[in-house]
């Protein structure tokens, strides 16, 4: 290969990585605590008891339910609980006022053994997160658009990573620790290297589950102006059947989940949707779960409220939907069982610390000329700042919002509003910090409160809940358990991460001059 | 998995002492061409073997999903493995050879 289209493309490596590396770590870091969306809001609304009940019992129990306090309405919806989502969560549409109006929804989470109405903390739980690394708190169409940019400018970062790297294979097993900067390169080429068909994927179908956004040429085309028509071709909605106006009582629903689990060759119903409940014309419309790796859009069957019979069932999806499925599938993780969802986690842990590890060796050899004056110039100050928010700031704020849920009252008005404006503001301090501190002090600084936040998070859960961790194992409630280890655990590594970070800088500091506010060399032992 | 994820790190390890710097490293001798030879082809018949593990034991689509996770974790936990215990590293590999026999029978 020329040595000169290498270089161009190391060149593109390295400012494209840095551009958009701070809000690709922060995306990547959110999207991996994703993973654990349930979990996390379990631990979050702790109130809603995790049951292993079966599903039928826990359908009887919807449907009684339902019957008694929303008989009236046009429209039921049950989610059915799983071994992640611990709540039973029902919600009705009140039949319209005026015909042509939405009605009004009720949503209420049941208790999955007793069918008894349990209210959680108001919070949004692990759906933050699973928003934020799409959405970026941004208004609609932009965070979308950011976000689709920054994957594309991931893709392209991977892609010249992999011409600029010389010795993929030379170097495959290669880790030397303790060198320094060479240090962070063989951590950032490993990480990248042997994780590279994770990020390869996650990177790739995230541009393919965003496509119709970006690319929506080839649906322009096809259906002109009317893109509303392409999607109801592309996802059949299940048709509303006009009611009849005749009450007829409606039949077990229980008895339903068998018969969609045959059609679906062993697969598990997720939710119910029942339109005209209570009436001659009324419908059961039950939605497959995601436990598949090729993800099914839409997939579902229809029966007849009344007598049980099966109505219609989609059918399967074309090749080209089962790649997209696949894609979507395969980003989502939804399948995929405690093992594999580690696995996912650890893997995304694995694309933010290259990332992490990019920035820091941008930053680190430019620093190198500027270690004997002492003096920094503007823009790697700005660099050294934006790196410290970015990554011990995020860190750190990710353990605010999970404490916020703690300590702020559970009758706060706007409470989940007020979890995330936690998140956000203890963020925004860590750029403040930041700018205040000398680097090397931040990063040391802000690591140390970090580990201490998040040793505080089982500590605060056991003080101010009855859901300690001991409770937690006693019941086998593992979720509950996993996160407050995690969180211990995440405590410990970033007290490691400061010690380390603190020893780094003692041995340089020896041969710094005195005086100087902005101090560089992060991590630097001399090369 | 767990039958897929000792083969792929006893694979990744007779790959990794197939180069004459790191079985240099971890045995302190430089390895005899006939000797790279034999560890390269156990190395990649061992990833071979754990592919068909991981499929025979969880189907095609679940199977390779779980076989690229268990290959990028144990060659990632054998890469920051190496630098810091390297006697571990090699004493799992072992251990993961002697283990699998087992996983396979417990699979089967």
């Amino acid at each position: 290969m020329k040595e000169g289209f290498r270089q161009a493309m190391a060149w593109l490596h390295t400012w494209a990585g840095l551009l958009f590396g701070w809000l690709l770590f922060a995306i990547f870091l959110t999207g991996t605590l994703a993973y654990f969306k349930d979990e996390i809001s379990h631990w979050m609304q702790p109130e809603i008891p995790a049951r292993s009940v079966s599903a039928e019992t826990s359908l009887t129990l919807a449907q009684n339910y339902l019957q008694q306090h929303a008989a009236g309405a046009s429209r039921w919806l049950i989610d059915l609980p799983d071994a992640r989502d611990p709540g039973l969560t029902v919600r009705w549409q009140q039949a319209p006022a005026n015909p042509g109006e939405r009605g009004r929804f009720e949503a209420k989470t049941l208790d999955a053994q007793t069918g008894a109405e349990v209210q959680g903390r108001d919070s949004m739980g692990g759906e933050f997160f699973y928003r934020f690394h799409f959405q970026l708190q941004m208004p609609y169409p932009w965070g979308r658009w950011l976000s689709t940019i920054a994957a594309m400018v991931m893709f392209v970062a991977l892609i010249t990573g992999i011409i600029t790297h010389k010795k993929i294979f030379k170097d495959f097993f290669t880790f030397r620790p303790r060198k320094g900067q060479r240090s962070w390169l063989d951590g950032h080429n490993a990480v990248g290297v042997l994780v590279l068909p994770f990020h390869l994927m996650i990177t790739y179908s995230s541009l393919v589950i965003f496509m119709s956004m970006v690319m929506p040429a080839s649906i322009v085309a096809s259906y002109g102006s009317d893109v509303r028509k392409f999607y109801d071709e592309v996802f059949p909605a299940s048709k509303t059947p006009e009611r009849a106006d005749v009450a007829a009582p409606l039949a077990a629903m229980a008895p339903l989940l068998n018969k969609a689990s045959e059609q679906w060759s062993g697969g598990h119903t997720a939710r119910l949707s029942v339109s005209n409940p209570g009436d001659a014309n009324a419908t059961v419309v039950l939605s497959r779960a995601g436990d598949r790796v090729v993800h099914d859009f839409g997939r579902a069957v229809t029966f007849n409220g009344v007598s049980g019979q099966m109505l219609g069932s989609t059918p399967e999806q074309p090749l080209a939907m089962a790649v997209g499925g696949a894609f979507y599938g395969l980003h989502m993780g939804h399948f995929a069982g405690s093992v594999l969802r580690w696995l996912y986690f650890i893997c995304g842990l694995a694309g933010t610390a290259m990332i992490g590890t990019g920035l820091v060796i941008w930053l680190g050899k430019r620093q190198l000329k500027h270690a004997k004056s002492g003096v920094m110039p503007f823009e790697l100050r700005l660099v050294e700042v934006l790196n410290i928010a970015s990554m011990a700031g995020l860190v750190s704020a990710v353990a605010v919002f999970f404490l916020a849920n703690r300590l702020l009252p559970v009758a706060l008005a706007e409470r989940a509003d007020w979890e995330v404006n936690a998140f956000f503001m203890a963020w925004g301090l860590s750029v403040l910090h930041a700018m205040l501190r000398p680097g090397h002090k931040a990063w040391v600084e802000q690591l140390v409160f970090g580990a201490a936040l998040f040793v505080a998070v089982p500590l605060i859960n056991a003080l101010t809940t009855p859901w300690n961790l001991g409770v937690a194992l006693m019941q086998g409630d593992w979720a509950l358990a996993g996160f407050d280890l995690t969180c211990l655990a995440t405590g410990l590594f970033l007290a490691w991460a400061a010690w380390k970070m603190q020893r780094a800088g003692n041995t340089v500091s020896v041969k710094k001059p005195r005086r100087e506010t902005p101090r560089p060399i992060t991590l630097e032992q001399g090369v | 998995m767990l039958l897929a994820l000792l083969l792929t790190y006893a694979g990744f390890t007779a790959l990794c002492l197939s180069m004459p710097r790191h079985h240099d490293e971890l045995l302190s001798r430089k390895p005899s061409t006939r000797r790279r030879q034999g560890l390269k082809l156990a190395g990649w018949f061992l990833l071979g073997l754990s592919l068909w593990a991981a499929v025979s034991a969880n189907g095609w689509s679940f199977g390779l999903v779980d076989w690229f996770a268990v290959l990028m974790l144990s060659a990632l936990a054998l890469v920051l493995l190496l630098p810091y215990r390297p006697r571990l590293a090699l004493a799992l590999a072992g251990v993961s050879l002697l283990a699998s026999p087992v996983a396979a029978w417990a699979q089967c």
